[in-house]
């Protein structure tokens, strides 16, 4: 039972001229799995390692369960890590790397041994319990890292991009076993990385930072659904989210966006809605998935076309990517379209967007215009 | 054809290497084994025949340096000096060098630039001052003062090996060994020792090496017969009113004995934290 309350953390380094961290507060609940996400730079490894007690707190406060972590010494926070680079005692065997935590706590040498032994059951270590470290491969030394945190049973997990150093294969299924884990052991964690799929696919909740500053939080597919202002709908989404410039006008009660020689009517949507943004300049987001070379039969979506050429063609297998430009603004666009297409580089199309997945933002501040 | 021709070209241009090579070897072995020739030889028989085989092979002679020519008290003072000098300087000299890899503190850097400048002044600027301070503190003229000295004036190169090693440890091990509990002084001796193990070789290889055969020091601080140590003791042989060559150089042989297996056990983690530190 674990909850993490951060508020208005901040962190200035010294010579540093804007603050690595500002303002930062968030709240893990019990038993859940948060994720900090965000571009390499934005401060998401530095409120992990104030959370830990490695890095000194500028401002602001770290508490678990109500109790003010500040001036906690790491060691009596009763946090587990795991590394980027796994931080493996090269100099120990598996054995002693997982019991190295639990010997410091003056645990009974029987009980490390079973709760060694456990883990390394669990993980599928038991038969390398005798290595050192570097005879073992990238996920061996993985499941060492995350071991090692398991068998301390902490109130907290951190893990710090644990999974970067792994190839593409060995990541997927790492990944599904360290969600399997997690669910198992219910223990509340936070999980920093760069990589928008492990934060789709791992957290209950997603914390998407920029510069230091938490830009949005929330439940995965809300966040991206939903994407708070220009820097969420690129940064969440493989292909990202086209923007273009547009403006937002009313007519008949409705608001309608014009945008590359087009008048698109957004159906969800009414003039009084969107009263202060009427005539004025917007972004206009549209997610790849939204533009279809055919549109679907029989969906209730409002589709628009737009006249466009075919700049370049990426099968991917399972889906092709479009890239096209349309032709009255020579905006480019990435479409996510189906695999049976047979469309060719300079070939022309009028590809259909669903006006309702329309997203706009105010091109002043890039938060989205809700 | 080609290739064969390419292949005797290959080899013609290492012949200078080799040529450079055996050169060298005769000229840092050649002498080494004139030297043990003639701890195996009397005096009278090198005067004789200077460069000799030792037939028959005189074995008493090391007999006889260890009991008649108080070698074996040498041998000990040395040991004593030696070793207590090495390991003192090795641990507070990891722990600086820990300090210093580890840790951002103001004036870190100034104290950098003080151990590291012992680098540069030699010895021979320290004695007058190391003289009277060993005297004014009641040293002067004891193994202990000599310890002493020897710790202080080695700090500064083991210090050298030791950071350059230490700094390249990743910071996460240090991070992970706070995590699972333990403190500054207990990671020091539990994540940076370990794993820093083949640079503290090669600092304790060194520093014996060095300090084994320190001479300047040793008979300036020195002056009883019985403290002195192993350097000290060979002069004996060839002071200004005699000039006992056999027996010096069986001496040689005895004083070098220790240097030989150290550095046979160790040479190749020396060699291994010479070249980790190297690249840093």
């Amino acid at each position: 039972m674990a909850v993490i309350t951060v508020d208005k953390l901040c962190k200035r380094y010294t010579g540093g001229a804007a603050p690595a961290v500002s303002d930062v507060s968030f709240t893990v609940a019990d038993r859940e799995f948060m994720v900090l996400l965000g571009p390499s730079g934005c401060g998401k490894s530095t409120v992990l390692r104030m959370i830990a007690g490695l890095e000194p707190i500028t401002s602001g406060t770290v508490s678990i369960d109500g109790r003010i972590m500040n001036q906690v010494p790491a060691k009596l926070r009763d946090i587990a890590m795991v590394f980027q680079s796994y931080a493996l005692y090269p100099h120990m065997t598996v054995y002693e790397n997982l019991a190295f935590g639990l010997r410091r706590r003056s645990v009974a040498q029987a009980e490390v041994a079973r709760r060694v032994h456990a883990a390394a059951g669990k993980l599928g270590l038991a038969e390398f319990l005798k290595r050192k470290p570097h005879a073992l491969s990238g996920g061996q030394r993985q499941r060492v890292a995350l071991g090692r945190a398991i068998v301390r049973d902490p109130k907290v997990f951190l893990f710090d991009e644990p999974l970067s150093n792994l190839d593409a294969a060995l990541r997927v299924t790492t990944r599904n076993e360290l969600i399997k884990q997690q669910r198992e052991i219910g223990t509340t964690s936070i999980y920093v990385t760069h990589d928008q799929v492990e934060a789709m696919t791992m957290g209950h909740c997603i914390c998407i930072m920029n510069q230091g500053q938490v830009v949005q939080m929330g439940r995965p597919l809300e966040v991206y659904r939903n994407p708070a202002d220009t820097f969420v709908a690129k940064f969440l989404g493989n292909p990202p989210m086209n923007l273009l410039q547009g403006r937002l006008e009313a007519q008949d009660g409705r608001a309608v966006v014009r945008f590359a020689g087009s008048a698109v009517a957004l159906p969800k949507r009414t003039a009084s809605s969107l009263d202060r943004n009427v005539g004025g300049d917007v972004i206009i987001g549209i997610r790849p998935e939204d533009l279809y070379e055919t549109p679907p039969a029989g969906g209730a979506a409002e589709i628009t076309r737009l006249p466009a050429r075919v700049i370049a063609v990426e099968p991917l297998g399972a889906e092709t990517l479009l890239l096209v430009a349309l032709d009255a603004s020579k905006d480019e666009l990435i479409a996510r379209i189906g695999r049976e297409t047979t469309l060719k580089t300079g070939d022309r199309l009028d590809i259909a967007l669903d006006t309702a997945a329309v997203h706009l933002f105010d091109p002043g501040t890039t938060k989205a215009i809700v | 054809m080609a290739t064969q021709a390419r292949f005797g070209f290959e080899q013609l241009r290492r012949v200078p290497l080799v040529l450079f090579v055996l050169l060298y070897t005769l000229v840092t072995g050649g002498p080494f084994l004139w030297v043990a020739a003639m701890s195996l030889r009397t005096t009278a028989e090198i005067f004789k025949a200077p460069y000799g085989l030792p037939a028959p092979a005189h074995w008493e002679k090391f007999v006889d340096a260890w009991t008649k020519s108080n070698y074996g008290t040498y041998f000990w003072n040395s040991t004593f000096v030696v070793v207590i000098a090495v390991a003192l300087v090795t641990v507070i000299g990891a722990m600086a060098a820990h300090c210093l890899a580890r840790y951002n503190f103001r004036g870190g850097r100034l104290v950098r630039f003080l151990i590291l400048s012992g680098l540069v002044l030699p010895p021979q600027l320290l004695i007058l001052a190391l003289f009277q301070i060993l005297l004014d503190i009641n040293l002067y003229n004891t193994l202990t003062g000599l310890v002493l000295v020897y710790v202080a004036t080695h700090i500064a190169m083991t210090v050298y090996i030791l950071e350059g090693f230490f700094a390249q440890i990743p910071q996460d091990l240090f991070d992970a060994a706070r995590m699972d509990g333990y403190s500054d002084f207990e990671i020091f001796w539990r994540v940076t020792m370990p794993i820093g193990a083949p640079a503290v070789f090669t600092a304790v290889t060194l520093n014996f090496i060095i300090l084994w055969n320190e001479f300047l020091f040793a008979v300036v601080l020195l002056t009883d017969d019985e403290k002195r140590t192993l350097p000290l003791g060979i002069m004996h042989f060839t002071g200004s009113h005699q000039l006992d060559v056999g027996m010096a150089a069986t001496g040689l042989m005895i004083a070098i004995l220790p240097i030989i297996v150290i550095y046979a056990f160790f040479s190749e983690t020396m060699i291994k934290g010479m070249t980790a530190g190297a690249v840093r």
